[in-house]
């Protein structure tokens, strides 16, 4: 700075300027640097793979690398019977099993062409709304901790440990629960089940709240995710993007209310609709969701009706116990079924529910048989995580840490 | 139960007990090595007792205090199951033995491409200079100790303040040389990080304490402190006569505390030396979840060198901030009167313990205050953080120099000074208080697609529409939204 004043003062001093500027400035050889993010590092869940290219501190490409968690999912569903494959259904999105449980035997169910009983319905839409609970809890509690936040993800945690809790109550397993049946359900809600999920529903609302206090309205929080990570409308459509990360965008799209299935008819819930695409936005889709699944399950309950909670089919559903060990109809019906599987009817069918992260969509092929033909699953998370290198080239490396959490792309469902 | 009343008996008996019989210690051993060797040699004492057994070993119980505390904040137990010799050793301690033991066996790891000379040097620039910084912050008052005049200092030199920002900004060097060095390119970006925010924090951080520098006239932190009635922080700005000099008795009043004085010079120095300790929410040298941290080849003792020097940071800053804004060893009120009773006057140790306890829990309270705001906010970013330093912190910096500056030439006996504090304090208060009335409860449910479902009547409110109506009206989500425009299977419309 010196040197400038020094200088006499020019009548034309545009001419001098590049030549200063030129002079101040240090001609050094930069280079960009590829790093690698994932498989194993702190941000990248699920195992994966991200080279990301860097001027300095920005994102000049970035390139997503799937496969690390491939269990060859298709594949293994072809060579066991249509209820064996629930439990590899699981481990799809394994923070919301029920959702991808229950998706899957309603596509089979619209195969065979069958309508199963009210009750089961129910319970579905209870089962299914619990763990659209548990993923965005988990969601927000991930966020809050990859951005430095660690208290938000215990009390969240907290909160899905409650929702756990119900679930091993309900089917018996905290993660794998393989639960439901091909025409309903296999067990039925546990004794004073109600009571708990109502009173668990209460304490999660109080770490709801204290969640939101830590971070809906901290300013560092907002600073980090707003206006990070954008897509548009546009993009995110072409991108095939759907759910939370859809509707952040400002489209209204949710498939409980699109294409009502189960009794989401029958519930009075709102769906949110953001507007900036941003990852504060799919934040806030999250959080209000919650309240949301709050609602549906407080509905669902109360309404609940007492009746069978699987179909009377001896070709769909196993026949009760006391008639396997006491009629030859019924140990033969059990054979058969648990041998050969439900003998679906040849065709395919597309059909889809709305998981917690978009439309879990399933391709189901049967050629007649008890065994799949072929068993695709449209995991929301695989266009979404495909728009991740759009939502950030051109941002900072630190713009990448919410916007992978807030996409919530689950390795499970995405490399299947 | 018996975990709180634990937990209540060390915070209010066990800690005071064991910083008074410390600092009584330190004194005792001050005035003896005074006597027997040359006048003066308490200072080396205290070089033992202050750094080693104060800092060093407060830093390290803050490795688990700092596990027990975030396990407080979110309803954990925290560590609790090391044993030692197969007996349970409480609140956890017997983890901090076992960290200390881990680090000190661990292989010492060295990528084969890194610097050895600066890759080894890198732990030790960011250790040692963090150590030294204590050197200049006095713990307790001069007493007269066996006979020999003994204070609770390690140094007095007159750049006081000056040494710390000085030595402070050495550590950087210890954190970009390991960044660098280690030949690795999330080590490198740590490093780089790591440089610039010290680097625009440096400016902040030293104008922050101008004010306070002028309203003392000085830069030396005893002098901050005061010794005397009347000097220092040790007077009142306002009092009864026992508390201004004028006769004995208990002296009441408020102290001339740096806190009453230059509210905003303290957040700014807290946001400022925090951002110097590289601690959440200015981690971003670490960003653990971003770029693993500076450190990340780094294994064994020399990883611990660099998470001890974090926790010795949080020691000597809060040490710091004790001397400068809350009165250093001295207390709030009474302190007068404690020195001219009898016991004191004839047991002058006693004194020194209890003004040591003074201060040293002066500097847990705001080790505590640092871990909780550790413990609550998320990290910034990178620019956000460079953004804050110069586009905030400094032009308000600027802006308390001038203000300091005018109330203290008009009025030098500070009580304007104090009057413009406390209302800025009081202002705070009324915003803090008044922050969650200011959403305004929009309706909610308006920027919904699908309002209802269809076929169920019920009523339109929603039970829940003042919980969660200031999520949508923070951000304003009433846009109409946009409709699917081709649904080839995803019939939208059907459900309105």
């Amino acid at each position: 700075m010196a040197d400038i004043r020094q200088k006499p003062v020019e009548p034309t001093p545009p001419d001098t300027r590049p030549e200063e500027a030129d002079a101040l400035e240090a001609h050094l050889e930069t280079k960009r640097m590829y790093i690698n993010l994932g498989p194993s590092h702190p941000a990248m869940h699920g195992t994966v793979r991200m080279r990301v290219e860097l001027e300095g501190e920005t994102i000049v490409s970035a390139d997503p690398e799937i496969g690390f968690l491939h269990r060859g999912f298709q594949k293994s569903c072809e060579n066991v019977t249509w209820t064996q494959c629930l439990p590899y259904t699981d481990r799809l999105n394994y923070v919301s099993a029920l959702q991808n449980n229950f998706g899957f035997l309603s596509a089979v169910e619209k195969l065979i062409g069958l309508e199963i009983p009210e009750r089961a319905k129910y319970m579905r839409v209870i089962g299914a709304e619990l763990h659209r609970m548990a993923d965005h809890l988990t969601m927000v509690g991930a966020t809050g901790m990859e951005l430095g936040g660690f208290s938000v993800f215990l009390y969240a945690l907290e909160a899905r440990e409650l929702i756990m809790d119900r679930v091993t109550e309900l089917t018996g397993a905290r993660l794998t629960t393989s639960f439901g049946r091909i025409g309903g359900m296999n067990r039925d809600l546990p004794e004073g089940w109600k009571e708990k999920v109502l009173k668990s529903l209460d304490k999660i609302s109080v770490v709801y709240k204290e969640i939101e206090g830590l971070l809906t309205r901290n300013r560092i929080f907002v600073d980090r995710t707003k206006g990070t990570g954008v897509i548009s409308a546009e993009d995110a459509l072409d991108f095939g993007f759907t759910g939370p990360c859809l509707r952040a965008c400002g489209v209204d799209f949710d498939v409980r209310k699109a294409r009502p299935y189960w009794v989401y008819d029958r519930m009075d819930f709102d769906v949110p609709i953001g507007r900036n695409g941003d990852n504060y936005d799919r934040y806030l889709m999250r959080m209000e969701e919650l309240l949301q699944s709050d609602r549906i399950i407080r509905q669902a309950l109360a309404q609940i009706p007492a009746g069978p909670i699987i179909v009377d089919d001896w070709r769909i559903a196993l026949p009760p116990k006391p008639e396997v060990y006491g009629t030859i109809e019924g140990v033969i019906s059990h054979f058969k079924l648990v041998m050969e599987g439900v003998q679906v009817p040849a065709g395919e069918v597309y059909d889809s529910t709305e998981g917690s992260n978009g439309e879990l969509g399933w391709y189901l092929v049967s050629d007649g048989g008890g065994r799949p033909y072929k068993v695709h699953v449209r995991a929301p998370g695989f266009p979404i995580l495909a728009g991740v290198p759009r939502m950030i080239e051109g941002k900072f490396l630190a713009d990448l840490i919410p916007t992978f959490d807030t996409i919530n792309m689950i390795g499970g469902e995405v490399e299947q | 139960m018996s975990r709180t009343v634990f937990i209540l008996v060390s915070i209010f008996l066990v800690i005071p007990a064991l910083l008074a019989g410390v600092m009584m210690g330190a004194y005792a051993l001050g005035g003896w090595l005074d006597g027997v060797w040359f006048p003066g040699a308490h200072r080396l004492t205290n070089i033992l007792v202050l750094m080693l057994v104060f800092v060093m070993v407060l830093a390290s119980l803050l490795t688990l205090a700092e596990r027990k505390w975030s396990a407080l904040m979110q309803n954990r137990i925290g560590p609790n199951r090391a044993d030692l010799f197969g007996r349970p050793v409480p609140a956890g301690i017997g983890h901090f033995i076992a960290d200390a033991l881990k680090m000190l066996t661990k292989e010492d790891f060295r990528p084969a491409k890194a610097n050895t000379f600066l890759y080894n040097l890198g732990p030790l620039l960011a250790f040692a200079p963090v150590f030294a910084l204590f050197a200049v912050v006095p713990a307790g008052p001069t007493l007269e100790v066996f006979g020999k005049t003994v204070d609770m200092v390690v140094a007095t030199p007159d750049f006081g303040l000056l040494f710390i920002f000085a030595i402070a900004s050495l550590a950087v060097y210890g954190t970009s040389l390991a960044g660098w060095s280690s030949n690795n390119k999330f080590a490198l970006l740590g490093g780089v990080r790591a440089a610039s925010q010290m680097i625009s924090y440096e400016v902040a951080l030293g104008l922050s304490l101008v004010g306070l520098m002028m309203a003392f006239s000085t830069v030396q932190l005893p002098a901050f402190v005061g010794e005397a009635l009347g000097t220092g922080q040790f007077r009142y700005l306002w009092g009864n006569d026992a508390a201004m000099g004028l006769r004995p008795g208990f002296d009441v009043g408020l102290p001339a505390w740096g806190i009453f004085l230059q509210p905003v010079a303290f957040v700014l120095f807290f946001a400022a030396a925090f951002a110097e300790t590289k601690r959440a929410p200015f981690d971003m040298p670490e960003g653990e979840s971003e770029i693993i941290g500076y450190f990340v080849e780094y294994s064994g003792m020399k990883f611990g060198m660099f998470m001890l020097s974090e926790f010795m940071e949080i020691v000597i800053l809060s040490g710091v901030m004790v001397v400068l804004f809350f009165g250093g060893y001295h207390l709030p009120i009474g302190e007068e009167w404690l020195r001219g009773t009898e016991l004191m006057r004839s047991y002058p140790l006693l004194l020194g313990a209890v003004l040591g306890m003074v201060f040293w829990l002066k500097v847990l309270t705001l080790c505590y205050l640092q871990l909780v705001v550790r413990w609550t906010f998320p990290r910034f970013r990178y620019d956000q953080v460079q953004k804050l330093g110069w586009k905030m912190l400094l032009p308000v910096g600027l802006v308390n120099v001038f203000v300091t500056g005018a109330l203290v030439l008009w009025d030098p006996s500070l009580r304007l000074l104090a009057l413009s504090g406390l209302l800025v304090i009081a202002v705070v208060l009324a915003l803090t208080m008044a922050a969650p009335g200011e959403a305004p409860a929009e309706a909610h449910g308006e920027g919904h697609g699908h309002a209802h479902g269809d076929t169920t009547a019920l009523p339109p409110s929603h039970a829940h529409a003042t919980g969660h109506a200031q999520v949508h009206a923070l951000n304003a989500h009433t846009a109409v939204p946009q409709k699917l425009e081709t649904p080839e299977r995803t019939p939208v419309a059907a459900s309105h």
